[in-house]
């Protein structure tokens, strides 16, 4: 291979590539695109948790002027699929539509009318008898002997339990009982929102060949092809899903939603249909992050070191499989990536219940795993007299860690150097020195700490690939064939500047087409933190291979020897003491002319990376607060973030990330909670109601540095942000808070109510 | 149905439209202009953010009758002749933009505080666009692009 050249766009920010068409209004997501006789849908959602359908009498809708298709469980076909697609989860539970729903918010029917309003109207005069079934939304209960099997189709491990999930290094009992202090407690996590401003959204169109075309806003359109070519028994070549953008996803677009329901309408009335939903339904009728109690028990020696750490969850699935317990086995992998410690067990229990069901959200399943371990050594810390800083030090792993359970190296772990360069950019000891003074003060300051971790990809766990083709067009420039999905990330952004740096062909004559199964080649799905490690690396690695197949005919052209050639600014230049065709240098624009017209040949080369090794993002956030003791009301002073990212081949969209988790994590450590009645009704399905960060309400100040020590196997050297970003937020948060006030605060979010209590209880 | 007619972008579009119809519903199904996003029609995420009389307000919560005689402006209506406004320009340049669906709205949150106030301070700007809500970016980049489109409006010297 080749060596890379130094063509200046890695390591160079760049604001993603689209931003024009988006500060101008030209960019067309799903909803903003028209078709001549489009239909409009609108689905019934059910009002009760659990019930067998008795009956569905849809004669009033027929009547009705306007409407173009009714579909049910009645008429669509019974095909159990997972939403998260197949190749990210076993369990097969859904139906486009059932005869039984299993959560308040579970589809019914839909109808797609010649417009929004009367769709509406429509589905209010479908009349559905309900047979109810037991309801129960606690996974403890869930277990139970006697609880009722929400499932019989699917295969599930045991009546309502996914499987269990387990793995363990060491001797986790005996360490236990030899450790000095053992500390324990249980945590609990609420189910949180997606929260991206653009709600499900997509349009489905059979046209006259039977082909089923559906534009999404989906981050895994290769997937949903999968089960909808599945769930209509049609070829892959009667299916296409296009992604024409995305206005945010975070894990939330990863499964299935509008699209089976859209498709099912227009197959059965030949006619386009939009399928588009409300914040209301995007709150109770799709996914959330999983809720969770988690209880951990870690045993420490006298200096602070850890001997063992103990964890065991209990995972809300919710009605649904889709990617949950392949979420739960993410965040087991998590809990082995952190500490030197070798004695570690997690026990992990996913269970159906009736309440709207979890999926991928940002960080699967791993904010969780951190909360929990961060809090629990911040109260060790407390109990031993060790100052947190230093039972960080003593225990986070270093960069020849290694996973226990394989003996496999986590890759260049730089979370000390994270921790360490955190500590000085919100200058610790001076924090500390506050919090001290603080503390018989009305507003009470507090600092915390968290780390967090996250992986690069799917290696070693699904068969994880991206496909990619590079086209050489006739003046140099180049179009690039990617089957990713711009989900506002950058993720094309960065494909371009791995062609840039490796053709030395500038940004602006690069162009992309994504996000299209008929256009693309295949690639797994943008989740797992693939962006960078997998995707990015994929384009690296197109380019090297065209640069290879470049030199090929720049020595003929140039008549030299293959060996000679020099490629150097964009420019193919013979060995000086070579023999050359009159000239000595050749331009890519030269060889694409010269491919075509003297040797017929159309320049296009195509890989498939699949990544080598499963290496490990770390990140260490610290977080000063001020809490009002007498409101609970808690202000964010200062926050320092530091993240390992091996090299920031964008530094200006690593920052973008971290700043855009930063107020996800705060978030779900302060304000956001999907609120829940005791038959799982969301009780807060507004904007209003449901409390996401607003601009005057984020940290005065916030510092970012970024560790680049290189990953060996990353491309220049590179690893993922994206997800191990939101990790150590609430970790950090929660332990300022409970450091400011004295308390030790379990319990997600930490509301003013709650701040209140506590204090009153102290 | 009733006929209205509504000077949006400086431009007189007559139409037919339903009384209950909000003007979010009427520049994006009946005038073909879908940059106003719907993030939730309960005025709570700012991505319809227009302004009317060069007040910033939500599309969703307003019915047609009551925008009827009003001078109103959408994203569509910011750049003159193909050349970007400077809120746009710093928005691009500062990477205020990642899935841009809060955008439009943003950038005309932020140029209904700049045509106010030239020299916006970094709270003044937050609290200005705090009706818009931003899952990306964590408002950072946003602050940053306004604070420097200020700069430009001001006429100083900037290196965009």
């Amino acid at each position: 291979m080749s060596k890379i050249v130094n063509g200046g766009a890695i390591g160079k920010s760049f604001p993603i590539d689209d931003a024009a068409l988006k500060a101008t209004g030209e960019l067309s997501y799903v909803d903003d695109i028209k078709m001549p006789g489009m239909l409009h849908a609108k689905v019934l959602f059910s009002p009760v948790a659990h019930a067998k359908i008795k009956s569905i009498d849809t004669s009033a809708v027929k009547a009705l002027p306007g409407v173009r298709a009714i579909v049910s469980y009645q008429n669509t076909p019974r095909v159990y699929y997972n939403s998260s697609g197949e190749t990210i989860d076993v369990f097969k539970t859904e139906c486009v539509f059932d005869d039984t729903v299993r959560f308040i918010g579970d589809k019914v029917a839909a109808v797609a009318a010649d417009t929004a309003e009367i769709a509406a109207r429509a589905i209010r005069l479908i009349r559905v008898e309900y047979e109810p079934l037991p309801v129960n939304i606690d996974p403890e209960n869930g277990i139970k002997e006697d609880a009722y099997v929400i499932h019989t189709n699917g295969g599930l491990a045991s009546g309502n339990l996914m499987e269990t999930v387990s793995q363990s290094c060491g001797d986790t009992d005996r360490a236990l009982r030899v450790s000095e202090f053992v500390f324990e407690d249980t945590f609990t996590v609420p189910a949180i929102h997606h929260g991206a401003i653009e709600p499900h959204a997509s349009i489905a169109v059979f046209d006259a060949t039977g082909k089923l075309t559906v534009i999404t806003s989906s981050q895994d359109s290769f997937a949903v092809r999968i089960n909808l070519s599945r769930i209509f028994s049609l070829p892959m070549s009667k299916v296409r899903v296009s992604v024409p953008a995305i206005g945010g996803a975070f894990g939330g677009k990863v499964d299935m939603i509008t699209e089976p329901i859209a498709a099912a309408l227009a197959m059965q009335c030949g006619k386009p249909v939009k399928l588009v939903y409300t914040r209301k339904e995007d709150m109770t009728s799709t996914r959330t992050r999983h809720a969770m109690k988690i209880s951990l028990k870690m045993g420490f020696d006298a200096e602070g070191n850890i001997l063992a750490e103990d964890m065991k969850v209990f995972c809300n699935a919710g009605a649904y499989a889709s990617g949950t317990s392949n979420i739960v086995w993410a965040m087991c992998g998590k809990f082995f990536k952190v500490h030197k410690c070798k004695n570690l067990r997690f026990t992990g229990y996913p269970v159906i219940t009736n309440t709207q069901p979890g999926g991928p959200m940002r960080g699967f399943g791993s904010p969780q795993v951190f909360f929990a371990q961060q809090r629990l050594m911040q109260k060790a810390a407390n109990a031993l007299g060790i100052e947190i800083l230093e039972i960080q030090r003593k225990n986070l792993t270093l960069p020849d860690g290694i996973d226990y359970r394989f003996d496999l190296p986590h890759g260049n772990a730089r979370v000390l150097d994270c921790l360490e360069k955190a500590a000085e950019l919100i200058e610790y000891r001076t924090c500390l020195k506050e919090q001290k003074e603080s503390k018989d003060k009305r507003f009470r300051i507090g600092v915390g700490i968290g780390v967090g971790a996250h992986g690069n990809g799917m290696y070693g766990i699904r068969t994880d690939i991206t496909a990619m083709i590079l086209k050489m067009n006739d003046d140099g420039s180049t179009v690039l064939f990617s089957g990713s999905h711009e989900m506002g990330n950058a993720a094309i952004t960065l494909q371009k500047q791995m062609i840039s740096q490796v053709l030395g062909i500038p940004m602006e004559k690069i162009s992309a087409v994504a996000g299209d199964t008929e256009t693309t080649p295949y690639q797994l799905g943008d989740y797992s933190s693939r962006g960078a490690f997998v995707s990015g690396k994929a384009a690296m690695m197109v380019a090297l291979a065209m640069k290879e197949k470049l030199i090929g005919f720049a020595a003929r052209y140039l008549n030299c020897e293959l060996e000679k050639i020099v490629f150097k600014d964009g420019l193919f230049i013979a060995h000086e003491l070579e023999k050359t065709n009159n000239t000595d240098a050749a331009t890519i624009e030269d060889i694409v002319q010269y491919a075509r017209h003297k040797e017929f040949t159309e320049l296009i080369c195509e890989v498939t990376q699949a990544p080598d090794a499963a290496v490990i993002s770390y990140g260490a956030h610290i977080v000063k607060v001020s809490v009002d003791t007498e409101t609970g009301h808690t202000v964010v002073l200062d926050y320092a973030a530091v993240h390992d990212v091996g090299k920031a081949l964008n530094p200006l969209g690593v920052k973008g990330q971290i700043e855009g988790a930063i107020q996800m994590g705060l978030g779900y450590a302060l304000s956001e909670e999907i609120q829940t009645d005791k038959n799982g009704k969301v009780l807060n399905p507004t904007l209003k109601k449901y409390h996401m960060l607003r601009a005057n309400e984020m940290p005065k100040k916030i510092k970012i540095a970024l560790i680049e020590k290189g990953e060996p196997s990353g491309p220049f050297g590179a690893k993922s942000i994206g997800e191990c970003s939101v990790m150590p937020v609430a970790a950090a948060v929660s332990n300022a808070i409970s450091n400011a006030v004295g308390c030790d605060f379990c319990d997600l979010p930490i509301t003013s109510k709650k701040i209140q209590d506590a204090i009153k209880n102290i | 149905m009733e006929r209205y007619s509504l000077c949006v972008n400086e431009r007189e579009y007559e139409f037919l439209a339903n009384a209950n119809e909000t003007l979010l519903f009427v520049l994006r199904e009946r005038l073909d202009l879908t940059g106003a996003k719907c993030g939730c029609l309960t005025g709570d995420c700012g991505a319809c953010t227009v302004l009317i009389d060069g007040e910033a307000k939500k599309a969703c919560l307003i019915q047609i009758r009551n925008a009827v005689g009003h001078k109103i402006t959408t994203i569509e209506g910011l750049s003159e002749n193909g050349t970007l406004h400077p809120i746009q320009k710093a928005f691009i340049y500062c990477g205020a933009i990642q899935c841009g669906f809060c955008t439009p709205g943003m950038i005309l949150s932020a140029k209904a505080l700049l045509d106010k106030n030239l020299s916006p301070t970094e709270s003044e700007i937050r609290d200005a666009i705090s009706g818009n809500l931003c899952r990306c970016t964590g408002y950072e980049r946003i602050v940053e692009a306004i604070l420097l489109s200020s700069k430009m409006l001001r006429g100083e010297d900037c290196d965009v």
